[in-house]
This record gives C-alpha cells, structure tokens and sequence, in this order.
C-alpha cells in the first residue's frame, strides 16, 4: 500500500469549544488508485485532505506511507510526499516560472537540480496554458493561476496527490486538461484522492462519499 | 546641568496651562466633539501620573541604591512589555512571557550601553541617569514594537492562502512566515527611521527642548539627542526582532502546521 489511513479522527475548534469533523475514517490507497471524495459541504472532505498531509493539528489514528508510520517521518517530508493543491491558488511575486518552482527555494530541496525551462513548457502546454515563463503570475486569470498551481505540486513528483476541487474556477476544456494531468499521474504507480462536486468525468477507480464526518466506501 | 537656568514653575502657571485645555472642552461641547469626558480623563491623569513620577524620581534619587534602580528599571520593562501586547489585537495570547524577554533584552542592553559607554554615569547605576535614559528606550521603541509584532500575525492571517501552500509545499515554518516576518520588521522600523531623517528640520524633539529649556548649552543638547534618537533606533530594532523570532511560531503547531483562523481556539 502506498498510504494507509486507519481510524482517522479530527476535532477542530468550533463555537461550542471542539466539533468532531472526521470521525474513525479509513482508507488505504494502492498505486494506481485515483479517489474521488464527495459529500454536502461541511462533511469534512477538505479536512480529510488536509489530515492526509499531516496538515491539520491533532490528528488522531495512524497514518502509514510506503510502510512507515507517519510518527517516524518528519512533517515535511511527509507533505512532499502526500502533497495539497488547496482549493484556493496562491500566487507568489515573480513570473510564472517563479512559481512553478517555489518548491525548490525550500530547503527540504537544497542541493535538488530544478526542473528546466523545457519541461516546465511541456507541462504547461499540457494543462493548455499558453502563458510565457516570464509572464508576470499575478496577472494570470484565476483559472491559469489554478493551474499553476497544480503544475507546482505535481512537478516536485509527490507519491501521493491531494487536489482539492482543482476544477472549481475552470472551464470545461481546462478542467479536462487537469483531470487529464492528475490521471497520469496516478497511472505513474502513485495515487490521487480529489475532492469534487461536478458530475463524474470518468477519471476515478474509487470513490469516497462522507457525510458528517463519516466515510463509505461506494462504487466508482 | 543646575537649577540655575530654569524658571520654577509654580501652582498658578500649572492652572493658566490647565485653562487651555478648559478651552478645548468648551468647544468640544459647542461642537458636539463628545470628547469633553475623555479630556477631563486624560488632564487629571496627566496631573496624577507625572506628579506622582515626580515624587518617586525626587526619592529614588535620595536613597541611591542599585537594587532600587534595578527593580524599577525592571518594573518598567514590564509594563512595556504589557502596554505593546495591549496595542497589538491581532497577536495571540499567552506571549506576555516572550515580550517580556525582549524588552528585557533591548531596555537593559541599550540603556546601559548608553549609560556605561557613551555617558558613562559613575556610578554606573546613577538613578538620574540609568532611570530617565530606560524610560526613553522603552518608551520609544515600544510603538515600533508594538507595530512589528501587531503586523506579524495580521499579515500571517492576511496571507494564510500564501502560507498554506508553502507549508503544504514542504516549507518549514520560518520559510512560510519569512515574507510577514519582513514586512513586521520593516512597519515597526521605517517610523523611527523617518523621525531620524526629519528631526530638527521638521520638529525639535522633547528631550533636547527639555533640555534646552532647562538651561543647556544647545550644542551639548543635541549631543544627547542625537545619542537617544540612535539608542532608540537600536532598541526599536532589537526588541522589534527579538519580539518577532520568538513569537510568530506561535501561529504554527509543533510540526508546523499553520494554524490559520479556523484551525485555533484563540480566534484574536
């Protein structure tokens, strides 16, 4: 199993003092798999993403990837390798390809080589991002900077990817790009779990539905 | 510096000065300003406070001893210490202790490296000396201070998209904090470092029309001034970082994890 997820609670501060949001979720993830997660909102689907990647504070149960507890890996590590695209794109000061490549001004990647400007056009021609390297991020359109965002995370090859809505803001020929991007990078012997609320597109092996902090297993 | 110079100051000048304040509560009511209250407040405060300053300087002076001086000076970092908390709505609770410390760290450092160095009062814990020159330094870098740590947690919260995708990215939280981290420092020093660039061309500060005032040669009045503004410079710098390091963690878990607004009891 490339991540497993037992007996997951989370209780996050809330009006009346805690509110349990996830409770005893489990779900265990093959090479391969690409999950989507759907519920009324309110259910806990961000918040399960966020307790995957070691995101949330006060995760209850074990999380377990490649065979390692999550207790003998450190936080960032763990969260290169389980990795977020959150559902809003951040963009950071400098050109797009600044921002592909901010994961590599981190000093878990020091010494890492950068992936070069060939590739990153590769990838972005791929999501249908017809934008220059040098173009300035913060004049992107929401949906382009979505995009970006998503191409940051995928490009520093994390095993498992954890999109939150990543078509929320696109239109119908982007968000098939990105489906597109994240089944490939499934069918690369990793894994997907993605929160949704469009109709299915097909893309899924599994899906997850939750419904107050409960999880079930239905059919793809 | 003697008395020689200065001219006393007595019950009946106090009360002429008070009358104009009792000209701006008249038009404050003829205007409906609704601050007559605040400024009757504020008038008996300012008589209270300083008259009461007065008679506790006149007998630290008197009894001249170290402890004294020390437990005052210590006294004194600690309101510091609670007044920026007070000014800052966006920091969350609990960092009473680490302000403390940098206070602590930047009034004791920088006054006695003024007074032993620069001055050098002997002995070295002259009340006049150490006692006047401490109020100065926290008393003028705590705005700074204040701004700096206030600025840190707003702009983390201002920037929590930004800081999540760093953290999510594998960011330590040093590297997710660093860009609020600089914009805190950078608020809570350019108004010291204005105030330098626009002294005695715009404003003659306090110390020095004290000073001056009280019968200084004008020259040697600006050597000080020029001494305080730099010393208040270096502890708006130092208590400002010092206060920042060691309190932005507090916006992230044990391992990292931002807390952002929905992530933490403490909703400030």
């Amino acid at each position: 199993m490339l991540l497993e997820a037992s007996n997951i609670r989370v209780s996050l501060p809330s009006d009346e003092g805690t509110a349990l949001v996830l409770d005893s979720v489990s779900l265990a993830l093959a090479p391969g798999d690409f999950v989507d997660v759907a519920g009324p909102s309110g259910a806990g689907k961000s918040t399960l993403l966020r307790a995957f990647a070691r995101l949330v504070p006060g995760v209850e149960g074990t999380l377990v990837l490649d065979g390692v507890a999550a207790e003998t890996i450190p936080a960032a590590e763990w969260r290169s390798r389980v990795a977020l695209v959150p559902q809003k794109p951040a963009m950071f000061p400098g050109s797009v390809r600044d921002n592909l490549l901010v994961g590599w001004r981190l000093k878990l990647r020091h010494g890492h080589q950068p992936p070069a400007d060939a590739l990153l056009r590769e990838r972005l021609d791929r999501v249908h991002l017809d934008v220059d390297l040098d173009r300035d991020a913060a004049r992107l359109s929401v949906g382009q900077q979505a995009r970006v965002a998503l191409l940051r995370v995928v490009l520093t090859e994390p095993s498992v990817l954890l999109l939150d809505e990543p078509d929320a803001a696109l239109d119908e020929l982007s968000a098939a790009a990105v489906t597109e991007v994240a089944r490939d990078f499934a069918s690369g012997g990793r894994a997907v779990v993605r929160v949704r609320h469009r109709t299915s597109d097909g893309a899924a092996t599994r899906r997850l539905e939750l419904h107050a902090g409960h999880a079930r297993e239905v059919g793809a | 510096m003697s008395d020689a110079g200065v001219i006393a100051i007595g019950w009946p000048q106090l009360l002429l000065a008070t009358g104009f304040v009792l000209l701006v509560g008249v038009l404050s009511i003829r205007l409906s300003l609704g601050l007559e209250r605040d400024l009757a407040v504020a008038t008996l405060r300012t008589y209270v406070q300083l008259a009461l300053l007065g008679f506790v300087l006149r007998w630290v002076f008197g009894v001249d001893s170290v402890w004294l001086v020390l437990g005052i000076v210590a006294i004194m970092v600690l309101m510091a210490a609670w007044t920026i908390l007070r000014r800052s709505p966006d920091a969350p609770r609990g960092l009473f202790a680490t302000t403390a410390a940098a206070m602590t760290l930047t009034g004791f450092t920088v006054t006695f490296a003024v007074t032993g160095l620069v001055v050098q009062v002997d002995p070295w814990y002259d009340a006049r000396y150490v006692i006047t020159i401490a109020g100065m330094v926290l008393g003028n870098s705590m705005t700074g201070i204040a701004l700096a740590l206030e600025r840190v947690f707003a702009d983390l919260d201002a920037r929590s998209d930004d800081v999540l995708a760093l953290v999510a990215l594998g960011a330590s939280p040093w590297e997710a904090a660093h860009d609020s981290v600089r914009t805190a420092l950078r608020a809570g020093l350019i108004p010291t470092i204005n105030s330098m660039a626009a002294v005695g061309i715009v404003f003659i500060p306090g110390m020095m029309a004290g000073q001056i005032l009280a019968g200084a040669d004008p020259v040697m009045a600006t050597a000080y001034q020029i001494v305080v503004m730099l010393m208040v410079s270096a502890a708006t710098a130092i208590g400002s970082v010092t206060a920042v390091l060691l309190s932005y963690r507090r916006r992230f878990s044990p391992d990292g994890v931002f807390l952002e607004k929905g992530l933490r009891h403490d909703a400030r």
